[in-house]
């Protein structure tokens, strides 16, 4: 419900009367805007997941991305820490997606955790872009158009996830990296994301969101022991694709608490919304200063309030 | 320059050599008045030349190199910092200085304030400047700087701030553009031109209030969509646009103040009687318009804070460094340009403006770097990138001396040798009429 | 126990016999009518296939339902499962991929899983996952060793899928800074 009709009020505050024009287009057929109703999206179950890295290797051949410095069956990855140990791995334009370990409280073994976009009902990184190089598909996926993108990285700043990677080595055309979902190899046919097909585990289960909705809440239900009472991604940030269940506080698994349930967007909103009030006022108002300010001038002359500089 | 006219050289301040009455050439116009070799070895005289070239000679390698091999060789914007040094300063702090233009074209224009009217022109210039080097410390940052044009003409994507930001600063660079090319026609003696641009002179003020208070507070705004990011002091979600916006309005008077301190100390010669006897009368009314700017800046910010209810954030370390940046870049300037406006002291009114700068310069830096990813790791700037930002700087100041040097901003264009007619006929026909209309006047008078 | 030994033995009799002919396993050797050995390889690939020694897995679990779950008829331990079957008669079919299907994320299997009737069964993993979770937990559990090569062996295909050549080259950068 906050959606199209958010974007359609921003692009009112844009263009003032002629995006009326605009907005009647724009209203085809999604009003109500929850995420797509035959979207797309993945539960991943910290629960299973065992840190073999197999999506990480099924993401490097399906995306034809480099050749890492170590193997993916190589588990000292987990060791490395940057930035004075304050950060773990991340994406990066060779790694759309990443696996940390972690040593969570109260748990035995270790937790493992899988980064990747989560492809967001409502993407900040679409909603920041002025070049519209961002698609959010009707099959859930959040798409990159690179020859649209001018490289000014608003997206980066804008991901409540950290994950857009910019390709700083390449010079002449550097892109935005980032998980699109399998969008163009494998959704678009019907077939889950090459990881989720990897995962020996099932950690990732592939299915419309509605459903992997209630079946997550159903797991959580049967087995309160188990997991959190909490589906972080249900509404987080607008709610996202990729929703994740764990058997730890989500914290300790480097999993960002603090963030608003309403999408990033409507942080911008109130701005926005002032937008076609200037538009409107402004021109006016300040010409009605004007007058006052200089009516008693205008008898002798347009431009008669020019100052005699020579004497002043 | 000063040594030059000391020595009973002509500055140029009119169209025609006051002596033969014959109209400068326009390498008279551009060299100065001065033969080339008098020209070079003036610029050689001055130190400051010999600094900025040394900058440039390691800043202009490190530019192409950056363009040869890409923004990761000199930056160390990541993947976590996207944005570095350039946008930090070049872009975020750029303009909020340069809000001087729309302030003193309203102060002037629409408010009818004609007494700041010797400044103007320098204010319309400092705006002008300052946003043009905000976009090409953008296109030094951009990735693909050669499609600055998709947003406009190619792929919109309308729902953005930045969309707005980049649409904004476009055509308000053009609107300044013609505002301060009144000074250029005068120089470049064009009196049409320059009576067109007079005529739709309101017309371009609204738009800059317009443009300028849109594009100041959607920088602010570019900040919302980071709320996990930028440190709750620095971050409100209703209020980031505001604080931009308001303080644009003290950056862009301190500014002026600071320029003008600067141009009086360095460029006296240039500057005419009219600019140097009434800048300090000035300066303090720049001082009360910032001030006021300031309570208000600080009233919201306490709004803000209580908004979020971040009292708690004052008491940690970022807490104190929030309240530095805020005692030294606008609390102590508020007091110090209040004792100056009561007592008259224009000499403290400067200071504070530099301490106003620097605090914008502060709060910018703190918003898009410093308490950017507060909660991640601090990232500091690579050498290259600081040398790159330092060295597009001294292009901005060099580019500032060339026109203050050359177009009438400090001083005002003396319609000699013609004045005693020029004038009359003005006087008699054309009451108020600006002096360079001289020009047309001489031509049908010929 | 709460079934007969007869029922248990028909039963048995008739999962070997549907196990022997519908799965694409193969069970090699009999301990009566119980296969003792196992080769699992319907999902081999990128690792070889699993010689399951299913004799001693059988003297190790305390019941068969720890991994047939109720299509034994055998005492059902997991509640969940226990809530409806606890009397359930065996079914049909016994074997993993009898019910876990191989492909479980196909769009035909995606369209029909929420409308199956038996409601608990919506969230059954696929055959690769219903191994590994059943398998894995239960050796952690024991003791037992639960690196992937432990039980299977990384074929070529696997190498080249994990990038083992990356050591020698040691270009690229997962994992880099930036």
């Amino acid at each position: 419900m906050k959606g199209i009709t958010r974007r359609k009020f921003i692009l009112a505050g844009m263009w003032g009367a002629t995006a009326v024009i605009m907005n009647g287009k724009a209203a085809h057929g999604k009003a109500d805007f929850e995420g797509y109703p035959e979207g797309m999206g993945v539960l991943v179950d910290l629960t299973r997941c065992v840190g073999c890295r197999t999506c990480e290797a099924a993401c490097n051949n399906e995306q034809n991305l480099p050749v890492p410095d170590r193997p993916f069956y190589d588990q000292s990855v987990f060791d490395e820490v940057h930035h004075d140990g304050k950060q773990k791995r991340r994406t990066d334009e060779n790694a759309y997606t990443v696996v940390n370990r972690y040593d969570a409280e109260g748990s035995e073994e270790a937790v493992y955790r899988k980064i990747q976009c989560n492809h967001c009902n409502e993407p900040a990184c679409l909603t920041s872009c002025f070049v519209s190089a961002y698609t959010k598909t009707k099959e859930g996926a959040v798409i990159y158009n690179p020859k649209a993108c001018v490289g000014c990285r608003n997206c980066m700043i804008a991901c409540p996830f950290r994950i857009p990677a910019y390709t700083y080595s390449k010079a002449l055309n550097p892109v935005i990296k980032k998980c699109i979902f399998c969008y163009d190899t494998r959704l678009v046919n019907g077939q889950p994301p090459a990881c989720i097909e990897a995962c020996p585990m099932e950690v990732l289960t592939f299915g419309h969101r509605d459903d992997l909705i209630k079946i997550a809440h159903e797991r959580i239900r049967m087995h309160p022991d188990v997991y959190i009472d909490h589906l972080y991604g249900e509404r987080e940030v607008g709610g996202t694709a990729w929703m994740y269940l764990s058997g730890v506080p989500f914290e300790q698994v480097g999993i960002d608490t603090t963030l608003q349930k309403d999408p990033i967007l409507s942080n911008a909103s109130e701005f926005l919304s002032n937008v076609p009030v200037v538009l409107a006022v402004w021109p006016a108002l300040f010409m009605g200063f004007h007058l006052l300010a200089t009516g008693d001038n205008r008898e002798s002359g347009e431009e008669n309030h020019e100052p005699e500089r020579k004497e002043e | 320059m000063r040594e030059l006219s000391g020595k009973g050289l002509l500055i140029i301040d009119s169209l025609h050599e006051p002596d033969t009455k014959k109209p400068w050439s326009f390498k008279e116009k551009l060299l100065l008045g001065l033969a080339p070799r008098e020209y070079l070895s003036q610029i050689m005289r001055n130190p400051l030349n010999w600094a900025m070239c040394i900058i440039l000679a390691l800043g202009v390698p490190l530019i192409v190199y950056r363009f040869v091999f890409g923004l990761g060789t000199v930056t160390h914007s990541s993947n976590d910092y996207p944005w570095g040094l350039f946008l930090g300063f070049g872009l975020f702090t750029m303009v909020p200085l340069s809000a001087s233009g729309f302030l003193l074209g309203t102060t002037v224009e629409l408010f009818g304030r004609r007494d700041f009217k010797p400044i103007e022109r320098l204010a319309l210039l400092n705006g002008l400047l300052g946003y043009l080097f905000a976009v090409i410390y953008l296109l030094v940052d951009l990735g693909q700087p050669w499609r600055l044009h998709y947003p406009m003409f190619v792929t919109w994507g309308t729902a953005a701030v930045l969309f707005l930001v980049g649409w904004h600063v476009a055509v308000y660079l053009t609107v300044q553009m013609m505002e301060v090319s009144e000074a250029f026609f005068e120089w470049a003696n064009w009196p049409l031109a320059k009576l067109f641009i007079k005529r739709i002179t309101i017309g371009l003020t609204v738009a800059g209030i317009i443009l300028s208070t849109l594009h100041q507070g959607a920088l602010g705004a570019l900040f919302s969509y980071a709320p996990s990011k930028v440190h709750p002091l620095w971050y409100s979600a209703p209020y980031l646009w505001i604080f931009f916006f308001c303080s644009s309005i003290f950056a862009g008077l301190g500014m002026v103040i600071v320029v003008s301190t600067v141009v009086k100390k360095t460029m006296a010669w240039r500057c005419d009687d009219n600019f140097l006897e009434n800048l300090d009368r000035l300066t303090i009314g720049l001082a009360k318009g910032a001030s006021m700017a300031m309570v208000t800046y600080i009233a919201l910010k306490l709004i803000g804070i209580a908004h979020d209810n971040e009292w708690a954030y004052l008491a940690t370390g970022w807490g104190l460094w929030f309240m530095l940046e805020m005692a030294v870049g606008v609390i102590i300037p508020l007091i110090l340009f209040s004792v100056s406006i009561r007592r008259n002291l224009a000499g403290l009114a400067r200071f504070a403006a530099f301490m106003t700068v620097f605090g914008i310069v502060l709060n910018r830096l703190n918003t898009a770097i410093i308490a950017f990813n507060w909660n991640l790791y601090q990232e500091i700037p690579h050498i290259f990138e600081i040398i790159i930002a330092v060295t597009l700087f001294t292009i901005y100041i060099i580019t500032y001396r060339f026109i203050l040097y050359r177009l009438p901003v400090l001083y005002s264009w003396k319609p000699a040798p013609f004045r005693e007619y020029s004038t009359a006929v003005e006087k008699s026909h054309f009451p108020g009429k600006e002096p360079a209309q001289a020009g047309v006047f001489r031509r049908t008078a010929k | 126990m709460p079934c007969s030994r007869s029922t248990i033995f028909i039963t048995i009799i008739f999962a070997i016999m549907s196990l022997m002919t519908i799965l694409p396993e193969r069970a090699t050797g009999e301990r009566g009518r119980i296969p003792t050995e196992i080769e699992i390889g319907s999902l081999a690939g990128l690792f070889g296939e699993v010689y399951f020694d299913h004799e001693m897995h059988l003297d190790l679990a305390d019941t068969c339902s720890e991994c047939h779950h109720h299509t034994l008829g055998s005492y059902v331990i997991d509640e969940d499962c226990a809530r409806c079957h606890r009397e359930s008669e065996p079914t049909e079919e016994v074997s993993c991929g009898g019910c876990h299907t191989a492909d479980p994320f196909s769009a035909e299997y995606l369209k029909t899983k929420m409308e199956d009737p038996n409601l608990y069964h919506n969230d059954k993993p696929g055959l690769k996952a219903a191994y590994h979770l059943n398998c894995v937990a239960c050796h952690r559990e024991m003791g037992a060793p639960t690196g992937c090569q432990d039980c299977h062996e990384r074929t070529a295909a696997g190498d080249s899928y994990y990038r083992a050549d990356a050591m020698a080259s040691g270009v690229g950068g997962t994992g880099k800074e930036h």
